[in-house]
């Protein structure tokens, strides 16, 4: 009970005083209205269709771009892991493009891909690679070199050895870069619809900043914040049914 | 066993030696030097030797994970190139697939395509080999689920399941403690008896090799050379406090110093 109460409580009587501050006229509704506001504009745009719009569009980018990433980066990483002279000549051209921020590339995607889909996936694509790369060959590298030895001594070909050793070997860690990756997908739409897209809810945010709906703008935070935390859970659950095996420690 | 078979020669080091380069100016290191060994079929003989004077090593280039750089390594009469079947590695730290239950382990390699139709029924078989290392009640159990006896029992029915001739163990008891050790002694000699296979053993406890042996092959350090063959003729089970034993382990104990 005690524990519950001391969870709960902070952010409820943050709640509760912003509703009143609010409310009261200490502070201007336009800059922050009362969070029964925000829900209040919630509930309508569920009802009126327009959240499923306009979190369908986003979703599609992102999905699109975030499983271009894991295949992507599943492949480069364990093929510069397994394979000396790919990781030479790749290494650099990872380690220069990781830094630059996706977002600086969006205005060249937009010249090469338009305005549409194409190149937000291509920067989700891009951006959202790295984690799983680094990860995966991580992964593949600490993988118990005897692993290897004893599968090639009961007569496994190359081929064998890739898909029953490095892979599954490896999935731990590729699935922590698959959860970064997801992460950094999210941020990565969130911020290009803002700069260049005509639906999403990126563009649903900013455009409701710029009409003044500052409700509009707390509701769509909320609906990023719930779907960053629904899908992690799912993660974790998906965890548990793909590596009943692996103990962390 | 017959006669016939316990002299036809499985392992053979001729002359065998192992020098790895130096690299980045360093001098190159010398690990086996003129070996000769031999292992008939059916036999059980040990290496034994202080750490770090190349039993591992020397086991590895049976297996196939390294080449002599002088010298020839036979097996069956031809010279070893690289892992294969026939040959089967058991580590000192099991390397089971850890995202593999217990009887998958043992079944991964009857599932490779180099071993398809090696036999009728790949579960009847699993089901056999977990038996014969009274593994039976843990077939879906993960390796990190199994003590460390377990893990070696596990590991052994694996190299057994695709029907080596020749098992090579890489002191595969070091890791556990003294009872489950004793234990797993005897288990070994009893699977050894099962299967009739080949065993080439590899470990620093002396009572243990002269226990297990037919054959000991005591090893001097750096470059690693053959010191001395220790032929062993006594019956199985034997005993430690049996005084031809104890003189064994003496002599050979004096030898290692």
């Amino acid at each position: 009970m005690s524990r519950f109460f001391y969870r709960y409580i902070s952010p409820l009587a943050l709640m509760l005083i912003w509703e009143l501050a609010s409310r009261s006229g200490l502070v201007n509704a336009l800059i922050l209205p009362p969070p029964s506001g925000a829900l209040a504009d919630l509930v309508k745009l569920v009802l009126d269709g327009e959240l499923l719009k306009a979190l369908w569009a986003s979703l599609y980018r992102i999905l699109c771009g975030f499983t271009l990433a894991v295949v992507i980066g599943i492949v480069l990483g364990a093929v510069m892991a397994r394979i000396r002279l790919l990781d030479l000549l790749l290494d650099p051209l990872v380690q220069l493009l990781r830094p630059i921020s996706p977002l600086a590339i969006f205005p060249l995607a937009i010249l090469w891909f338009g305005i549409g889909d194409a190149s937000k996936i291509f920067i989700i694509a891009l951006g959202a690679s790295f984690p799983v790369i680094l990860n995966t060959y991580a992964g593949v590298r600490c993988i118990d070199p005897n692993l290897f030895r004893a599968s090639q001594s009961l007569g496994a070909t190359s081929t064998e050895i890739f898909t029953s050793i490095v892979l599954p070997g490896s999935l731990p860690h590729i699935f922590t870069g698959i959860r970064l990756a997801w992460g950094i997908s999210l941020v990565i739409i969130i911020a290009a619809e803002m700069v260049g897209a005509s639906n999403g809810i990126g563009y649903m945010v900013l455009e409701a900043q710029q009409t003044f709906r500052t409700e509009r703008v707390f509701a769509g935070i909320i609906v990023i914040g719930l779907l960053g935390f629904l899908t992690d859970l799912g993660f974790h659950w998906l965890r548990g049914v793909l590596l009943p095996w692996y103990r962390e420690t | 066993m017959d006669a016939a078979a316990s002299t036809r020669s499985l392992v053979r080091f001729e002359g065998a030696g192992l020098t790895f380069p130096g690299t980045s100016g360093r001098e190159p290191v010398g690990v086996l030097k003129n070996i000769k060994l031999e292992v008939n079929a059916g036999e059980f003989v040990s290496i034994v030797g202080p750490s770090g004077c190349g039993k591992s090593t020397l086991l590895a280039l049976v297996a196939g994970y390294l080449a002599p750089s002088a010298g020839r390594v036979l097996f069956d009469g031809r010279p070893i190139n690289g892992p294969g079947r026939e040959r089967m590695m058991v580590f000192q730290q099991p390397a089971l697939f850890p995202w593999l239950t217990a009887a998958e382990n043992v079944g991964y390699g009857l599932k490779l395509r180099a071993n398809r139709g090696a036999c009728t029924s790949v579960d009847e078989r699993v089901a056999v080999l977990l038996d014969l290392v009274q593994l039976t009640g843990f077939a879906r159990h993960y390796p990190s689920e199994l003590s460390g006896g377990m893990r070696q029992r596990l590991e052994i029915a694996r190299a057994l399941a695709v029907n080596p001739q020749l098992l090579l163990m890489d002191e595969p008891l070091a890791a556990l403690d003294a009872l489950t050790r004793r234990t797993m002694q005897r288990e070994v000699l009893r699977i050894w008896a099962a299967t009739q296979k080949t065993i080439l053993f590899v470990t620093h406890d002396i009572d243990e090799a002269v226990i297990l042996s037919d054959r000991i092959y005591a090893m001097a350090p750096r470059p690693s050379t053959v010191r001395e063959v220790v032929e062993i003729a006594l019956p199985r089970p034997r005993h430690r406090d049996d005084p031809e034993i104890t003189r064994l382990s003496r002599h050979l104990s004096s030898l290692l110093e």
